[in-house]
């Protein structure tokens, strides 16, 4: 997937406030579905849909306790942010750069 | 909401500082190796200037890409337009609002830089941009959530 497409699924993914709780309450540790439910206020069917919304994104993943296969744990999958990171820092980076030879420019002519 | 804000100062006026920045584009934009705003390089930039104009960039094969329109000219103060790289989707169009604000003998230019997650739905009916499944109005939230999950995610 091109890094636009995964920032788009991304920012698709967080348009919901619901979803964008759950993401910051699965990025301080992994969580069952009911945990996130009681924690945000949703009836179980409606976390499901969103929790399904947030794995179709490949914002998190979903696995099961070696102890209970019934289980669902849900966990903020590694480098999920990523792409969308990257636009930011390079984004900043690009205008830092433009802006400081703007200024040389400018002041050059000043003189 | 995914913005970016940069902020320098010149010495020039606010209005030598808009003059320069949106006449002599072909100067002083400097190609980065970050991204090329289109395959081909990043060409020679130009605005046409006024509330309905554009950027646009001159490539090497004398082709002429559209960057974005402009929404606000207001010299020496404010411009905003448009922003689309050529690896852009259609419907992935961002924007770009320069200040310009006289402070002491100098002028502060700042550049904010906003996602597609983010374009004013007024401007996007008036120019009948296709709107990413997008819309949030939350940067602080947003600032908020990507440093959390720096953290989480060690970066």
């Amino acid at each position: 997937m091109s890094a636009g497409r995964s920032i788009d699924k991304t920012l698709a993914a967080l348009a919901d406030p619901h979803r964008r709780r759950a993401v910051e309450l699965l990025g301080q540790r992994p969580r069952r579905a009911g945990e996130l439910a009681d924690a945000l206020g949703l009836p179980a069917p409606a976390m499901s849909r969103h929790l399904r919304t947030l794995k179709q994104s490949g914002l998190v993943e979903e696995s099961h306790p070696e102890f209970d296969a019934r289980v669902r744990i849900y966990t903020l999958k590694e480098g999920a942010m990523a792409d969308l990171k990257k636009w930011l820092a390079d984004t900043e980076r690009l205008w830092a750069d433009q802006l400081s030879s703007f200024k040389t420019h400018v002041e050059k002519k000043r003189k | 909401m995914s913005a970016v804000v940069v902020s320098l100062r010149v010495k020039a006026t606010p209005q030598e500082a808009f003059d320069v920045f949106t006449q002599e584009i072909a100067a002083w934009w400097r190609p980065s190796g970050l991204f090329q705003l289109t395959p081909r390089g990043d060409g020679e930039l130009r605005f046409e200037p006024g509330e309905t104009g554009r950027l646009v960039t001159t490539l090497p094969n004398g082709k002429d890409f559209e960057i974005g329109r402009v929404t606000i000219w207001a010299p020496g103060e404010r411009l905003a337009f448009t922003w689309r790289q050529a690896t852009f989707t259609p419907d992935q169009v961002t924007h770009v609002d320069v200040r310009f604000e006289a402070l002491e003998q100098q002028t502060r230019v700042t550049v904010e830089h906003r996602g597609w997650d983010a374009i004013p739905e007024d401007h996007a009916a008036r120019h009948g941009f296709p709107l990413a499944a997008t819309q949030m109005r939350l940067a602080e939230h947003w600032r908020a959530l990507l440093a959390a999950l720096n953290e989480t995610l060690g970066a």
